[in-house]
């Protein structure tokens, strides 16, 4: 076999492909380009060493292959420690070959970064949250989607070897690269039995034939041999274990969903991952790049567990306008799409207690090359499941000769095939179909990234007034105090108020003893639910762009401070002279 | 200088043989032994076997101690292994002496680890475990995890307070307009429920022992810990339990265990010993929400797809043929793959064939202790929880899971009041289906009356059942004895009369505390009282040797028990030109198949893979052929079109990560 390939390399002239620009990574970052694994970290590094004082670069863990995985953390220590701020997450690239959710991430701190001190609302967003970005998960992933012949599909999995055929051996037949262009492609053979023929336009698409018509082509699959001898091509490749069904919440077994692990959070870089963000309670709002299909997906995941109309109410604050940050994009629960168990957004939601987005990258649908748009949208699961190419095929494959130079898609060309004797090579190459050509990749990086960047804005910002003070009695005052969240993202989600997740929200009165002391239901008619035990402390959480109010009766005189404090949104204070 | 009199004590007992051990007094198990002298144990125990043991460190819990397996037989290569973990909620010190009798016995004896690999988890919930050892015994089951149960500014402020000062946390009772409990009319010990549809009104409000210590109207909410060990594992986890935590996994001493038993795919069997018993009673199935495949619902998406009615429903096989039109070429569909495609969801009862062999067991299991003269008739074996280890290893593992709880409370034995006309449980269980309906409706109503049947069991409708050949008498009596029997009119529930009398006669009537009042400083005037914890689970410690020494050894003859598969036989037949055909037989001469259902199902144990190799070229199959499932006591053809230029010899080998490799050489030609 290794023979085989040499052969093959030294004999395949024509590399198809874009050439992935190997410039020098400084600061700006250029975006219309996509960086290896290596050089995300050198981009990371770049702008850890041009922003030091804003910047921290931490490898939290290493992959199950020993990679390092980073988190930039973006904080201006000036306005605040970091764990008292808000707290911003980003990842990408869970998935190994979703490579462009690493840009996605990699572009929003370049973004807060070279327009810190020249553009106000970026300037206030980073004073005002601390940004946690982590651009490449699945670090294996990414390294080997670049290194090794892919397809647009392929490299998914963590690095936990599985035995998919059930021989005893392990990741022993994945597909192989047999023209060594880097890109795991098709493979036809001609076959007067076939069912495919040539279609009448483009001589490149294959088209099913007629009950009756003759046949010329069938088709074999992905570029691979027979590597285990076993009767059957390529079915046992890297993994897999999808490391976006191994969290822990509602996780479920594999054979109730593939690819979910042995057990929750057995992906080692997995788990680094989560202990970060365990320590790091002040994270509100999560973002999980993937592609593709041009979707904002929120909780829940499968439609056995619910969540609170409040709760909803806070996730359309961002995903309404998410879907019009990002023309063509749905903003849906994930559900809809097919139930899952043991995702990511699902974990830091029920989990984690934040409010966490799923970014399908790309639609393939924005390969135009056509007058004008029509007619219904293709179903791109359905069309994915035939495996069959529309009409469409013929404008992506324009778009291909015409806007992307021929970059994303391989010319058929004889191939002598160790078991299948001539055979023809070709189809779309490793960076295509999921990915966009990078001429698109500046436009789908900046509306993404807007997203998050809207979401940072949208991050609790509380405010606290004692908006009336009274004497009621000898000695006895009664005051009211007032917490107003002027952003759309309330300060604790309505399920981690229900479940207990921590610690709720604290208004805490010192300096004076407190008689009594209550939420008040209606400042006019003068309605307070007073809380039996302990009144100076009051347990709350303040909804999106809301109130609540309080109201206290105090005895004696002097410096009364009320206390504001939260995990998630920052802590404040006001005192008043009684 | 303890340790070092440990340790010599431990050199004494461990050079003589179980048997004698048997016979005299048992110095290493009569009494209860700490987390600390539990680690010393197993250190000695590897100290003195070097050559065949290893402990392994897996975890360490929230309160900084080790979770320790030991491994009894690592000086085998390719053996099955079998799991043994006890007392993962903490509060059952007997199972944890149970898992150090028994890897004493399987270390006095070379002939136990001939051909198995052992590893022992003697107490992998030791946080939990210091509770019995405690100067306030609570019956504690959660670990050092911090948990803040009830959201307020601190954690751990509000646990159990010994009020009394008797070193027990019981109950509280007191009198409330509003209560929901009264004094039993039998005996004013006993607090019974208040049920408005029979007109009862409560008395008392109930409390466990304790004060609001911070001040935030609730009693005893956020006490020490954390999480419960026994609970924690994935299959049927809820997170809505606050001492299950939120995930599974989420406390290190799930997460280390989980990675040690899946980075070990030889190990194929679990013991726990605990508080259910599988030995005993099969595991119960009737839960809701198990998918059944002989009646798939396609939803319409898929439906369309496939091109089939989504308001029909499919059977398993019928799905696997449609979805192999509309798979990629080449791609293999298998049902746990459409299961997952599809959403199926989770096996939530046992299934049928594996119910089959748990029967069969725990009734060999009865005769057993019935021959060894040990009492049976006890307060029956709690069923396993959701979230326990016994549960997880056999729905997710996919491997036979047995457990046991070593000890029960027996129960007061009844006086016969046998009326003329009326039948026994006893003469029920002998009669066929066709005798009992015989009897009548009325006799049979009389029977079920007279034996506390549960409402819903008719006369009518059992007659229709036993009628219909769904159910026969000896089932019906058994479910009959294994519900817990409501109480009685004028007479204590069968659980409240066992424990007193147990109190009564083995701990001087201190099982249950006497109520005492005392004033509360939140509550008034409270009395306090009630059963002390461990007097269901856990003897006195002299019992602790007798009663390992004759259960324990069940689990040695269950081990008997694993499948066991070789090359049998094998037959060559010369077509001619050099071509063979090649048919091995492959034997599991084990009682049980390999995988058993649940494995089947999950697809989760190593395949076992016949190997060919020499120089051949076959024609037909594969050099690498899995052998798929095979039954207990069965044999599996396989068969091989091959060709062979000349006289040779090649071998077959069993490849498998379970059962080691056996080799079997096979001439061809000549």
């Amino acid at each position: 076999m290794k023979k085989f390939i040499i052969f093959t390399l030294l004999f395949s002239l024509a590399i198809v492909g874009f050439s992935v620009e190997k410039g020098k990574i400084e600061v700006p970052l250029r975006f219309d380009r996509y960086y290896s694994y290596d050089e995300v970290n050198e981009a990371l590094k770049v702008l850890n060493k041009a922003f030091p004082e804003l910047t921290k670069l931490e490898v939290l863990g290493q992959s199950e292959e020993g990679r390092d995985i980073y988190a930039l953390t973006i904080n201006n220590p000036k306005t605040g420690d970091e764990l008292s701020k808000p707290g911003v997450y980003v990842d990408g690239n869970i998935h190994g070959n979703e490579i462009q959710a690493g840009e996605v991430c990699l572009y929003y701190a370049n973004m807060l970064l070279t327009k810190y001190g020249e553009n106000e609302k970026v300037t206030k967003a980073v004073d005002k949250n601390s940004h946690y970005i982590i651009p490449v998960v699945n670090v294996d992933g990414r390294f080997h989607f670049f290194e090794d012949g892919n397809t647009p599909s392929s490299n998914r999995s963590i690095r936990v070897a599985k035995d998919d055929d059930g021989d005893g051996l392990f990741d022993e037949d994945a597909p192989d690269d047999l023209d060594g262009d880097g890109s795991i492609c098709q493979m036809r053979i001609k076959d007067p039995f076939g069912r495919y023929k040539i279609d009448s336009e483009d001589k490149r698409i294959l088209v099913p034939v007629k009950p009756g018509e003759k046949g010329e082509y069938s088709m074999l699959g992905y570029e691979g041999i027979d590597n285990d001898n076993d009767g059957r091509i390529n079915e046992d490749a890297e993994g897999y274990l999808d490391p976006n069904r191994n969290w822990g919440f509602n996780w479920m077994p594999p054979y109730v969903q593939r690819g979910a692990g042995n057990f929750p959070l057995s992906g080692v870089g997995l788990k680094a991952i989560d202990d970060y963000i365990s320590d790091r309670p002040n994270i509100i709002i999560g973002y999980a790049f993937h592609n593709t299909g041009g979707m904002w997906l929120r909780v829940p995941a499968e439609k056995s567990t619910g969540i609170a109309a409040s709760d909803i109410a806070a996730y359309d604050v961002i995903g309404k306008e998410a879907e019009k940050i990002t023309p063509g994009y749905v903003y849906k629960p994930a559900y809809d799409l097919y139930p899952t168990y043991g995702d990511f957004d699902s974990h830091l939601f029920f989990i984690h207690g934040i409010y966490s987005f799923v970014g399908e990258l790309f639609m393939r649908s924005q390969e135009t090359y056509t007058v004008k748009k029509e007619g219904p949208k293709e179903d791109e699961l359905e069309s994915f499941m035939r495996g069959t190419r529309t009409e469409r095929s013929r404008e992506q494959l324009k778009f291909n000769d015409n806007v992307a130079q021929g970059e994303l898609y391989k010319d058929w060309k004889k191939f002598e095939h160790p078991v299948y004797g001539e055979i023809e090579i070709g189809g779309w190459v490793k960076m295509s179909s999921r990915l966009p050509h990078p001429f698109m990749l500046p436009d789908l990086v900046h509306r993404n990234a807007s997203v998050v960047f809207l979401s940072a804005l949208q991050t609790p910002e509380i405010s606290i007034d004692v908006f009336e003070v009274k004497e009621i009695g000898k000695n006895l005052q009664q005051v009211r105090v007032r917490l107003q969240n002027a952003k759309g993202l309330p300060s604790m989600s309505a399920y981690s108020v229900s479940s207990k997740l921590y610690p709720q929200d604290m208004l805490t009165v010192s300096g004076g003893k407190v008689v009594a002391g209550g939420k008040i239901s209606d400042k006019r008619l003068n309605k307070v639910n007073y809380k039996e035990k302990k009144p100076e402390i009051q347990f709350l959480s303040v909804p999106s762009y809301g109130v609540v109010e309080y109201q206290f009766l105090i005895e004696g005189k002097g410096e009364i401070t009320f206390n504001y404090e939260s995990q998630k949104a920052k802590n404040i204070n006001t005192s008043v002279k009684l | 200088m303890i340790k070092k009199l440990l340790s010599y004590l431990l050199l004494c007992v461990l050079i003589v043989s179980v048997k004698q051990l048997n016979a005299q007094s048992e110095p290493l198990f009569n009494k209860y032994h700490s987390g600390n002298e539990v680690q010393q144990i197993l250190k000695t125990l590897h100290q003195n076997n070097a050559a065949k043991t290893q402990l392994h460190n897996i975890a360490t819990s929230p309160g900084g101690e080790q979770i320790t397996v030991l491994e009894i037989g690592s000086n085998l290569d390719d053996a099955p292994a079998i799991f043994v973990g006890a007392n993962f909620e903490g509060n059952i010190p007997l199972s944890t002496e149970g898992a150090l009798y028994f890897a004493k016995m399987l270390l006095d004896s070379s002939s136990y680890t001939e051909n198995i690999k052992w590893f022992i988890l003697p107490l992998p919930n030791p946080d939990a475990a210091k509770g019995f050892f405690a100067s306030v015994k609570n019956n504690r089951s959660v670990n050092d995890f911090v948990v803040n149960n009830d959201m307020d500014e601190a954690t751990n402020e509000d646990g159990f307070d010994d009020l009394n000062g008797d070193g027990f946390i019981t109950q509280m009772r007191v009198k409330d307009l509003s209560g929901t409990h009264f004094v039993s009319k039998n005996d004013p010990r006993i607090m019974v429920r208040a049920d408005a549809k029979k007109g009862e009104r409560g008395e008392y409000k109930m409390y466990a022992e304790g004060i609001d210590n911070d001040e935030d109207g609730k009693y005893n909410e956020d006490g020490e810990g954390g999480i419960n060990v026994g609970i924690a594992f994935p299959h049927l986890f809820s997170h809505k339990i606050k001492e299950a935590g939120i995930w599974p996994g989420q406390t290190p001493e799930v997460y280390g265990l989980l990675r040690f038993i899946f980075d070990r795919p030889n190990i194929a069997m679990a013991y726990t010993l605990g508080s259910s018993n599988f030995c005993l009673v099969p595991p119960k199935g009737g839960r809701r929400g198990g998918a059944n495949l002989e009646s798939i619902k396609i939803p319409s998406r898929y439906a369309r797809m496939l091109g089939v009615d989504a308001s029909k429903t499919y059977k398993m096989d019928e799905v696997v043929e449609l979805m192999k039109t509309i798979v990629p070429a080449g791609m293999e569909v298998t049902p746990s793959m459409v299961a997952g495609f599809l959403g199926l969801g989770a096996a939530v009862n046992p299934l049928d064939d594996d119910l089959k062999f748990y029967t069969k067991f725990s009734e060999d299991y009865k005769e057993y202790l019935k021959a060894k003269k040990f009492n049976t008739e006890t307060l029956a074996p709690v069923p396993a929880k959701n979230g326990s280890f016994e549960l997880w290893a056999y729905y997710h593992l996919g491997i036979p899971s047995f457990s046991m709880n070593l000890f029960s409370v027996p129960k007061v034995k009844e006086e016969k009041k046998k009326e003329d006309g009326t039948v026994s449980m006893e003469d029920v269980e002998k009669m066929s289906a066709d005798d009992f309906s015989a009897l009548g409706e009325d006799k049979i109503a009389g029977f079920l009356k007279a034996n506390n049947a549960p409402e819903r069991f008719t006369a009518k409708g059992i007659i229709e059942m036993m009628k219909s050949g769904r159910f026969s008498p000896k089932q019906m009596v058994g479910m009959m004895k294994n519900m817990p029997k409501p109480e009685k009119e004028n007479e204590l529930s069968e659980t409240d009369k066992a424990l007193l009398a147990w109190s009564e006669k083995h701990w001087d009537g201190k099982g249950f505390t006497e109520w005492e009042k005392i004033t509360h400083p939140t509550l008034g005037e409270v009395e306090i009282g009630g059963y002390v914890p461990y007097l269901k689970s856990t003897p006195n410690q002299h019992k602790i040797d007798s009663l390992l020494q004759v259960q324990i050894p069940w689990l040695m003859q269950l081990s008997k028990k694993l499948p066991n598969i070789l090359p049998a036989k094998e037959k060559v037949t010369d077509l001619g030109a050099g071509v063979y055909k090649l048919e091995i037989y492959i034997e599991n001469n084990g009682y049980l198949p390999y995988p058993i259902s649940m494995g089947q199902r999950n697809n989760q144990p190593a395949p076992v893979v016949v190997v060919l190799e020499g120089d051949i070229e076959i024609l037909e199959g594969k050099n690498r052929t899995p052998l798929g499932n095979i039954g207990g006591n069965q044999v599996k053809k396989l068969t091989w079109l091959i060709k062979a230029d000349k006289k040779t010899t090649i071998s077959a080998k069993i490849d498998s990560a379970v059962f080691g490799n056996n080799v079997k050489q096979i001439n061809i030609g000549g």
